[in-house]
């Protein structure tokens, strides 16, 4: 099983597609002579030619709206967002044509969205969000969001086959940093959670770049205590199945979420565990998020802001005594 | 606290009742912190597992300190409430201070020149756990398992009871039997309306069934029964104008003479062989219970001696004035309910005795009585049935029966 990184697994799960099926085409700015900001798409258009490794003009709208078009009539297509901030200008062909077709006309839309998103790189109010919770608001759209290179790659195999609009969040924090074991060919990462760490005192809930945050907040330092990660993997759907496992084995719950705290996927998962998993809690539902603000320029304030491992940790310790 | 330097505090102990008691129960106090109480004045009232009684106050003084809850048990010993008495022990004499002062004890130091009379209040005990609330899982755990959460130790943030402090309650608790059927065929008859009354057991009843239940769970217990002729008793107790009981009374002691190992003490391993006969007379308290006083040395009284003997211990018990000694001690027992006109009982030894005779009524019926001559009749006789539990731990069944042989001889054979 090759070792990859989270970014080269995105990579390979694109290329495979691409090789397996005709229907699959990537569109995108700078996707293909240049290979991608980020360079996923790097050397693409090379095996597989400009019509099936489109560059685009900077138009998030026409992107998006191609690409429904495109979904509509029988093709996979899948679009890279140069950054995940610019989706706000395909909002609309993204959660009102693509999100609603199959509700208004009964046509399936197979359309993967891929949202380069997140901070820590000094990115800036305008390259450094995580917009997910935008779409887990309109009914029609998937949101995946992988942690590790495995799931990368399978959660983006599962995107491409599945019959809706996907929004596949990658964390650029994660492309170069996250490595791991990765099965070659096709596979699909099932759209629910992942215990990334059994325990049995607090279940703390994460998913893309946190989840790495988690594991090392509660390293050490907490006594020994036995915290559990659970992975949410899938934003929409929503495994309410294990959250509401871990939640019942551990009866304390930290919520973490790099996105802004209102409305944030956390809240939506510590609104299901208070209706549905109020007779296991042992304390209240912690959550640790990005405060409502812009995230800034300035390495030290992005750094303040972003939910960072002594943050995670110590709310673990109060946790944990209350 | 402000009390004087020159204050001296004294103890209020668990005091030793008996040798046999090791613990006391406090019922009720008497006295409050601040009070004052003389010496030899009631400062609470006990009760052991023998008998209740007053705990008279050891000094003059002020009470400070009450240490020991009403329903608390506690080691012989244990301080229970300490008194300010004044300085080198002497009871204050100024006056005691006015109704509304929250502070007596500045009374031994002086009077009205303290300055900080409000602050000496003695400090409050400690509540723990006090006004606690609960999360959702804990309330959950503790309702399924049937656990009452105030008795839960907590270690969460302000003694905050856990989810893992309830867990460990429930592993700590004993284990249930699981049933063998979910469903079980039976259903408790209704309880048939309406109610006469009842509620929780009473003390002695309590200490009472405790004793008893020990005593089965802990003797060997076999009932051995021998028929007496009582027309010489009856005789003599018309001429005397006692009891049958203490001819009864008397002929066991002959009869322990003889046998002495049916006066003894078994526990556990140890058996002990006793020398005086301290005979246990079981007396009854009406609806409330039964006391078993205890008359020492009962092998030196006559007939009438231990009539009048018998007579006045009743008479206490029956005036709640024994004291711990009173029914400490016995080495034999006699319970005499008879006089309802039953038969035929199995006592329950008295522990640690090994053997309790049973005397009930006296019948007169038709015998079969044989003459100097060896020529049989019937004849009508007071006849009463002796009732002897034993246990078979200490002795065997012949024993037993010669003991009982040897108390019909003497008392058929009463002049």
């Amino acid at each position: 099983m090759p070792t990859l990184t989270y970014l080269q697994a995105i990579s390979s799960a694109l290329r495979d597609e691409l090789r397996a099926d005709d229907r699959v085409l990537l569109m995108g700015e700078d996707i293909g002579t240049f290979g991608g900001a980020f360079k996923v798409t790097d050397g693409f258009i090379d095996e597989f030619g400009p019509d099936r490794v489109m560059d685009t003009p900077l138009a998030e709208s026409g992107i998006i709206g191609t690409a429904v078009g495109a979904a509509v009539v029988g093709m996979r297509p899948v679009c890279e967002m140069q950054f995940s901030d610019f989706i706000s200008c395909g909002f609309d062909q993204l959660v009102n044509v693509a999100g609603k077709m199959h509700y208004r006309q009964g046509l399936a839309v197979p359309l993967v969205v891929r949202l380069p998103s997140g901070g820590g790189f000094s990115g800036g109010p305008f390259h450094s969000q995580n917009p997910e919770a935008w779409f887990m608001h309109s009914p029609g759209i998937k949101v995946v969001a992988p942690s590790t290179a495995a799931d990368a790659k399978g959660l983006l195999h599962a995107a491409i086959h599945d019959p809706n609009p996907v929004c596949y969040m990658e964390h650029k924090h994660l492309y170069r940093r996250v490595k791991g074991e990765v099965p070659s060919g096709v596979f699909e990462t099932p759209f629910t959670a992942r215990v990334a760490q059994p325990g049995s005192d607090l279940v703390v809930i994460a998913y893309g770049a946190m989840v790495p945050v988690a594991l090392e907040a509660v390293s050490d330092g907490l006594d020994g205590a036995s915290v559990e990660v659970l992975d949410l993997r899938s934003l929409v759907p929503l495994d309410e199945e294990a959250i509401l496992d871990s939640v019942e084995r551990c009866s304390k719950v930290l919520i973490i979420d790099e996105a802004n705290a209102t409305c944030a996927a956390g809240a939506q998962v510590a609104a299901l565990i208070a209706e549905k998993g109020f007779e296991s809690l042992d304390g209240p539902v912690v959550r640790v998020a990005t405060p409502d603000v812009p995230i800034p320029f300035s390495p030290p304030l992005e750094a303040a802001v972003l939910p960072g491992v002594d943050r995670v940790r110590e709310a673990c310790r109060e946790l944990l005594a209350y | 606290m402000s009390s004087s330097p020159t204050d001296l505090l004294v103890d209020v102990t668990m005091p030793q009742m008996g040798v046999s008691v090791a613990e006391g129960t406090v019922v009720a106090w008497r006295v409050e912190p601040g009070d004052r109480i003389e010496a030899e004045a009631t400062i609470c009232e006990i009760s052991t597992d023998k008998i209740d009684t007053e705990v008279p106050s050891p000094a003059s003084g002020v009470v400070t300190e009450i240490l020991v809850p009403i329903g608390e048990t506690v080691d012989v010993g244990t301080v229970m409430a300490r008194i300010a008495v004044g300085g080198n022990g002497v009871a204050p004499a100024t006056p005691a201070p006015a109704a509304d002062d929250p502070s007596p004890l500045d009374g031994g130091a002086g009077g009205p020149s303290t300055p900080e009379p409000k602050s000496s209040s003695p400090p409050a005990p400690v509540v723990r756990n006090g006004n606690r609330r609960y999360s959702p899982v804990v309330q959950r755990i503790a309702s399924e398992h049937g656990i009452d959460l105030s008795q839960v130790p907590g270690t969460g943030r302000g003694g905050r009871v856990r989810k893992q402090d309830v867990l460990a309650f429930v592993d700590a608790s004993p284990v249930e039997e699981p049933p063998l059927h979910i469903e079980s065929p039976y259903r408790p008859d209704p309880v048939p309306e309406p109610v006469a009354g009842g509620g929780e057991l009473s003390r002695m009843r309590r200490q009472i069934g405790e004793h008893m239940k020990r005593s089965l769970d802990t003797a060997a217990t076999c009932t051995t029964w021998i028929e007496v002729d009582m027309s010489r008793v009856e005789a003599a107790r018309a001429r005397l104008g006692v009891t049958a009981l203490a001819f009864v009374s008397r002929a066991c002691i002959d009869a322990i003479r003889e046998h002495p190992a049916l006066n003894a003490w078994l526990e556990g391993e140890k058996y002990t062989l006793h020398t005086d006969v301290n005979l246990g007379i079981a007396v009854s308290l009406g609806d409330d219970g039964l006391i078993v006083p205890v008359i020492p040395r009962a092998h030196e009284l006559s007939v009438e001696g231990l009539a009048a003997r018998i007579k006045d211990i009743a008479r206490r018990a029956r005036g709640r004035q024994l004291t711990p000694d009173d029914v400490y001690g016995g080495t034999f027992t006699i319970t005499n309910p008879g006089q309802y006109g039953s038969i035929m009982a199995t006592p329950i030894i008295n522990q640690p005795q090994v053997a309790i005779l049973d005397l009930e009524a006296v019948v007169k019926r038709a015998v079969v009585v044989t003459d100097a001559d060896g020529n049989d009749s019937i004849a009508i006789r007071p006849m009463t049935i002796l009732g002897l539990s034993w246990d078979h731990r200490a002795l065997d069944g012949a024993l037993s029966a010669q003991f009982l042989a040897t108390v019909k001889r003497q008392l058929e054979s009463v002049s």
